[in-house]
């Protein structure tokens, strides 16, 4: 024996049989009820930005909620409720009314490769006070038009994040993309709501155009 | 025009990156030390930070004020509706959801007297349904 080789093993094998869980239907419905139906509101206007359309979003609701109530027991207590049930939402939207809106999918070009896009250059001080300025003086129907233009995935994402207040995980596990996935189309999303909503503050007359970048990037305004 | 070392960190790659610092998400950056670095030093590019920082937060204002929709008159009686009859199929039945879990611990120890501890969780989760058919409609999904 060239290797004395010494083995102790010990197999301890513990069988427990946690509490028994149980949990009466009845009892199970009067939770759902109670915890779920409060985010009705919340969930109908996420609706609307996804269907864009009040008919599309009610239905979408009412599904999301037969949908949340029937897989409920899956449902972990104590974890976020609000973040399950935009996961429902979302799936939902996604694998039926996508199909039925029949909508391009714009994430044929949604490489990761923005990280290294042109047009990484400073903007101008006036450029900046023009931004800000056309943002304040636009009515609340621009911003959810601005918004409603977005491709789908870059709407969903911007939603979700700035008016929801979910973090970019929570929205990779609610949208199910990878959490770079979700960073590449909240950069994108927004800066082309932004743009958007440039283009719509000039229709009102506030010029946004002077010292920023322009759209090609080709102004550069790194100085010393 | 600044030039930049071959390995320095210039202004495009720090402004490529101000979304995760916005996000709170520094930690997904590479460079992370280096680019938190050039914005102390570069004026630029910190008030690049702050103009985003803060049309961003102006932008969440704007968005949530104008998407406040409420729920349309008599949406919630038709979810309310469509659950009631759900639970009246789900009623009739009980669910006993039984979890066990072992756990094997194994005790390795060497000629050496090197100890590897090993455990092994395993879980097992039984969802059973009894059923009360004492209706006359089988109500179910």
């Amino acid at each position: 024996m060239a290797a004395h080789f010494y083995e102790f093993w010990d197999s301890l094998e513990a069988m427990t049989s946690k509490d028994l869980v149980l949990e009466n239907a009845a009892d199970r419905n009067a939770r759902f009820e109670r915890d779920a139906i409060v985010f009705m509101d919340q969930l109908y206007a996420a609706a609307l930005r996804y269907t864009r359309n009040p008919e599309d979003a009610r239905d979408l609701v009412q599904d999301t909620y037969m949908k949340a109530f029937a897989s409920f027991h899956q449902f972990e207590e104590g974890t976020n409720l609000r973040a399950w049930l935009y996961r429902v939402l979302t799936t939902t939207f996604i694998n039926s009314y996508r199909k039925k809106q029949r909508q391009p999918l714009i994430a044929n070009n949604e490489i990761e490769d923005w990280q290294v896009e042109k047009a990484q250059s400073h903007t101008s001080d006036q450029g900046k006070s023009a931004e800000v300025e056309a943002l304040e003086n636009l009515p609340d129907s621009d911003i959810k038009n601005a918004l409603s233009e977005l491709p789908e995935e870059f709407r969903m994402a911007v939603y979700l994040a700035d008016v929801e207040g979910f973090s970019y995980k929570e929205i990779a596990e609610i949208v199910g993309v990878p959490a770079g996935t979700v960073m590449s189309r909240l950069h994108r999303g927004r800066k082309l709501l932004r743009e958007k909503l440039k283009d719509y503050a000039s229709e009102l007359g506030y010029s946004t155009d002077k010292g920023s970048n322009s759209a090609d990037g080709t102004s550069k305004e790194v100085s010393e | 025009m600044t030039f930049y070392g071959v390995d320095e960190i210039g202004c495009p790659q720090v402004l490529a990156s101000l979304i995760f610092i916005i996000e709170d998400a520094t930690e997904e950056i590479e460079r992370q030390d280096e680019i938190v670095g050039h914005i102390t030093t570069c004026l630029q590019c910190a008030q690049e930070l702050a103009h985003e920082r803060f049309t961003q937060s102006f932008l969440i204002q704007s968005l949530r004020r104008s998407c406040q929709e409420k729920a349309p008159q008599g949406l919630y009686e038709s979810i309310q509706n469509q659950l009631l009859a759900a639970f009246a199929g789900s009623g009739q039945s009980t669910e006993v959801v039984t979890t066990f879990s072992m756990t094997e611990i194994s005790i390795e120890i060497d000629e050496f007297g090197n100890v590897e501890h090993h455990e092994v969780q395993i879980e097992q989760t039984q969802i059973q349904r009894i059923e009360f058919t004492d209706s006359s409609d089988g109500g179910q999904e």
